[in-house]
């Protein structure tokens, strides 16, 4: 097995989710001690560009699509926590509500961007409820995996 | 008669003119998938850590205060089997599944030690992961592939990400 290095160095950095073909990396890090989502290339170590998520820290539980396109991740408004998509090829902001008291705490985007699993808090019980996507973001092409 | 007429023209002509705008209007929101969260519902007490990848779902569910993996097909809805992975005395921490549903990776606590393991479900086999240099693994990520994860470690109190490339 093989190591590779990220140029990631001296920050704390926690929460790691990798791009369904594996080239991209979400991570998030301290930025003026807010927890904040960040996009890294895995081959050079560069940070790519979020448009969206500067703010409504903290950021937890990042989740990329096959090509990076779309970036879930889960913030904050006010006092509820705030699922929402980043498509960062069209530039869109997606934010994901919730029916009723639930509130998510951790969630993953499936490679094809087709369907969403969340965590969430409801009734004093952890569950995962599944979610379709289609309605709302055109899919990411996944080349050469079916899920088969 | 012809008031009537017109006026019930204008409002077709609104009613077509508008929707497009209206049948926009409803995309723009997520559907829950109901058939499939009763199944999540029904098979254990509470789950978390969802990893999604396609055709599988991942989790680590609750039943009578002993968590286990959890691997779903969504295609039939069903839990399918996973020979040799759960053990009573131990405790899964995070876990992440390839779309093919054949390599899990897991990390779990078990005799006081937390470790790094990959599952490959087509052969039953579970192989360890050395963290070099050493560190105390929490969260693991697996690309859709199944050729490169992710895993974040605790080394001399603060959190790294380790990058791993896998033999296929």
């Amino acid at each position: 097995m093989q190591r590779v290095p990220v140029g990631l160095l001296s920050m704390n950095q926690q929460d790691p989710s990798l791009s369904g073909n594996g080239k991209n990396l979400a991570i998030v890090v301290k930025q003026n001690g807010r927890s904040t989502v960040q996009l890294k290339d895995i081959q050079n170590g560069s940070i790519l560009p979020l448009r969206h998520l500067s703010r409504n820290q903290p950021h937890s539980s990042p989740s990329l699509s096959w090509s990076g396109r779309y970036l879930a991740v889960i913030t904050q408004r006010g006092n509820r926590r705030l699922a929402v998509i980043e498509d960062r090829l069209k530039g869109k902001f997606y934010r994901l509500r919730l029916t009723g008291q639930r509130d998510p705490i951790r969630l993953s985007i499936a490679p094809d961007a087709r369907q969403l699993a969340i965590q969430m808090a409801y009734k004093g019980k952890l569950r995962v409820e599944m979610f379709d996507l289609t309605n709302m973001i055109e899919p990411d092409l996944t080349l050469g995996i079916s899920g088969s | 008669m012809m008031f009537l007429f017109i006026k019930n023209f204008i409002i077709s002509i609104l009613f077509l003119s508008l929707a497009p705008v209206l049948s926009s209007c409803s995309r723009g929101s997520m559907r829950p998938i109901n058939n499939l969260n009763n199944v999540l519902l029904e098979t254990s007490l509470s789950k978390r850590d969802p990893s999604l990848s396609i055709r599988w779902l991942a989790t680590i569910g609750s039943f009578n205060g002993k968590d286990k993996v959890e691997l779903f097909d969504l295609r039939t809805r069903r839990k399918v089997s996973l020979p040799g992975l759960n053990r009573t005395d131990a405790q899964p921490i995070s876990v992440s599944v390839n779309a093919t549903g054949d390599k899990i990776a897991l990390i779990r606590q078990i005799d006081g030690q937390t470790e790094l393991l990959l599952y490959r479900r087509n052969l039953g086999f579970l192989e360890r992961i050395e963290i070099v240099p050493k560190g105390v693994p929490m969260k693991v990520t697996l690309d859709a592939r199944g050729l490169t994860l992710a895993v974040q470690v605790s080394r001399d109190g603060k959190w790294d990400i380790d990058v791993i490339r896998l033999p296929n």
